[in-house]
């Protein structure tokens, strides 16, 4: 039993789930609210995006993405896709049919990550979309007359996409362990709130939950080292919860 | 307490064998005790006992639910921890209340599966008329009854027609048709694909409509093994006097000449008469240099479990 069969069953169980149109919704949001205000309040934000329209637009959505709404939506992501088995009382089906452990708890955690990665990109897309629609009705803004820096693009999702991989092992590993996804919740919430109010603090590179919203001000500074301290943290943590998560499945004495 | 294995037909080969199980949750107590499970091949095995015996926690040791803490399993003549995988692609189960992808459709359901176990496409529309599922369309299985609910998880069950099926309790929370469905179909699936079948419930009587095989299980221990032929046999009350001889051989050989005895283990059994025969069968044993050690009626621990189980009727 290979690891791309494994991958498409839990690909096709997120179809209509509650996680795909998290993603959806969660990705449609800030680009939404971005839309209403340059539509309304022309004469405020067409100035404020003038000089380099899409670089300005684009560091504005990812900001308010960043900051909060991106943890938020790794930390529930994390808890509904495993939670699609607890709800559904299917673990045990699931850990009776021939797959191997491994493929069982990666192809859950893949999914989980190109979850991520299609909000990635609908938000992208959706900022677009926002900005030349508004375009399109108001020519005060001349995003139409600008590219897309997309090598900028690109940077910014990338490091984000680092950035987060520490949060989504941690809350993984919760959403495994605890059959009521309040727990896994309220621990990421918790966690997250509080590296926000610790932002100040010299080791808050050291915080995964800050990790997002360090990144964000880091490409904001234009620094350009490839991979910044807190993002070798992200990965540093991701790797040892994974492992620690993975082991934690093996080992269980109940499984499903 | 004295247990009777009584070995079933020995042409065909175990298809699941467990050796000395033993499992407990906390240090208070074993849930399980000893158990050596023998499902011969194409037999439907029903695996009889009051809720709480063991028969959930028996079922999730030999699909790897659980993790095994004493004793082994065999499963195809195969050691299960070494050959999970292979054994449970040949496996089918339902464990428990139904577990299914509830905002799917049931054809969204069995494509999980049939991705999984790797079957043709063709097998998705068979198993739905099997079970009678064949026009939910576009409905999604939270909009199922219980009945359609507990169907749709036994046609994922035999989905990849797996040689042997596990099913805990399959016909609790069905109404009498669905029970009937459900018995008839177990019963067809064993005639006319050979599947072994291993099917659990708390209902003496339901087993008996459809078993070849029964095991009964009692707060952890197996008490009874055989087919249903023994159990029936052992039902009618046919009390027994057992004896224990120095020479049981030579016993049997005196004994043979009046009763029908036979030897069942270290002990001589035969059908208990009234007293004075007792004494009679006592004094033939010593007047011929025999010396008898022990000379009683069997005990039954099987009326009252009986009793319970039958009680508890549906």
């Amino acid at each position: 039993m290979s690891f791309p069969i494994s991958l498409r069953a839990e690909i096709l169980k997120t179809r209509r789930s509650a996680a795909f149109w998290l993603s959806v919704i969660g990705a449609a949001f800030i680009p939404a609210i971005f839309f209403l205000m340059y539509f309304f309040k022309p004469g405020v934000f067409a100035q404020k995006v003038d000089n380099q329209p899409w670089k300005s637009h684009f560091t504005n959505g990812w900001q308010a993405l960043s900051i909060f709404m991106l943890p938020m939506f790794i930390i529930l992501t994390c808890s509904l896709i495993p939670q699609l088995e607890y709800k559904n009382n299917t673990w045990k089906q699931v850990f009776a049919s021939p797959q191997s452990l491994g493929n069982i708890f990666f192809s859950k955690f893949m999914t989980i990550h190109l979850m991520i990665l299609f909000c990635f990109f609908l938000f992208n897309l959706f900022m677009i979309v926002s900005a030349v629609t508004v375009n399109i009705f108001n020519k005060s803004y001349h995003f139409l007359d600008h590219t897309i820096d997309w090598s900028f693009l690109l940077r910014l999702n990338f490091k984000t996409y680092v950035s987060i991989l520490g949060i989504s092992a941690i809350q993984y590993w919760l959403s495994l362990r605890f059959k009521n996804f309040i727990a896994p919740i309220g621990i990421g919430l918790a966690l997250l709130i509080t590296s926000l109010i610790l932002m100040q603090w010299e080791h808050i590179y050291k915080i995964p939950y800050a990790h997002p919203l360090l990144t964000f001000l880091a490409i904001k500074k234009n620094e350009t080292s490839l991979l910044a301290n807190h993002e070798w943290n992200s990965i540093g943590y991701f790797i040892t919860f994974t492992a620690l998560a993975f082991a934690d499945m093996k080992y269980r004495k109940e499984r499903g | 307490m004295p247990k009777r294995s009584l070995h079933s037909n020995k042409m065909n080969a175990p298809v699941i064998q467990t050796r000395d199980l033993d499992f407990s949750f906390s240090a208070a107590g074993k849930t399980l005790d000893n158990v050596n499970l023998v499902v011969p091949q194409g037999s439907i095995y029903g695996f009889l006992g009051p809720n709480g015996a063991g028969k959930t926690t028996t079922l999730r040791l030999l699909l790897g639910l659980l993790r095994m803490q004493k004793g082994g399993i065999e499963i195809f003549g195969k050691n299960f921890s070494q050959h999970r995988i292979d054994i449970l692609k040949r496996t089918g189960s339902l464990i428990e209340q139904p577990s299914l992808y509830l905002h799917l459709t049931a054809k969204e359901n069995l494509e999980i599966f049939r991705i999984i176990y790797g079957c043709s496409k063709s097998r998705i529309p068979d198993v739905l008329r099997v079970v009678g599922l064949e026009n939910t369309g576009r409905k999604k299985a939270k909009q199922f009854s219980l009945g359609m609910k507990q169907r749709l998880s036994i046609a994922i069950a035999l989905l990849h027609q797996p040689e042997l099926l596990i099913l805990d309790e399959p016909t609790n929370g069905l109404d009498p048709n669905g029970i009937i469905e459900t018995r008839e179909l177990i019963k067809k699936l064993n005639k006319e694909h050979n599947t072994t079948i291993l099917v659990s419930s708390h209902i003496l009587n339901e087993v008996e409509r459809m078993a070849t095989h029964v095991g009964i299980i009692h707060k952890g221990k197996m008490l009874f093994q055989g087919t249903l032929n023994e159990l029936q046999h052992m039902k009618t009350g046919q009390a027994a006097l057992e004896i224990e001889t120095n020479d049981n051989t030579k016993a049997i050989q005196l004994l043979r000449q009046q009763f029908s005895a036979k030897q069942q283990h270290e002990k001589i059994i035969l059908p208990l008469g009234d007293k004075q025969q007792t004494a009679a069968i006592n004094r033939l044993l010593v007047q011929h240099g025999i010396d008898v050690y022990a000379l009683h009626p069997q005990q039954n621990d099987l009326e009252q479990l009986f009793i319970d189980i039958t009680s508890n009727d549906i």
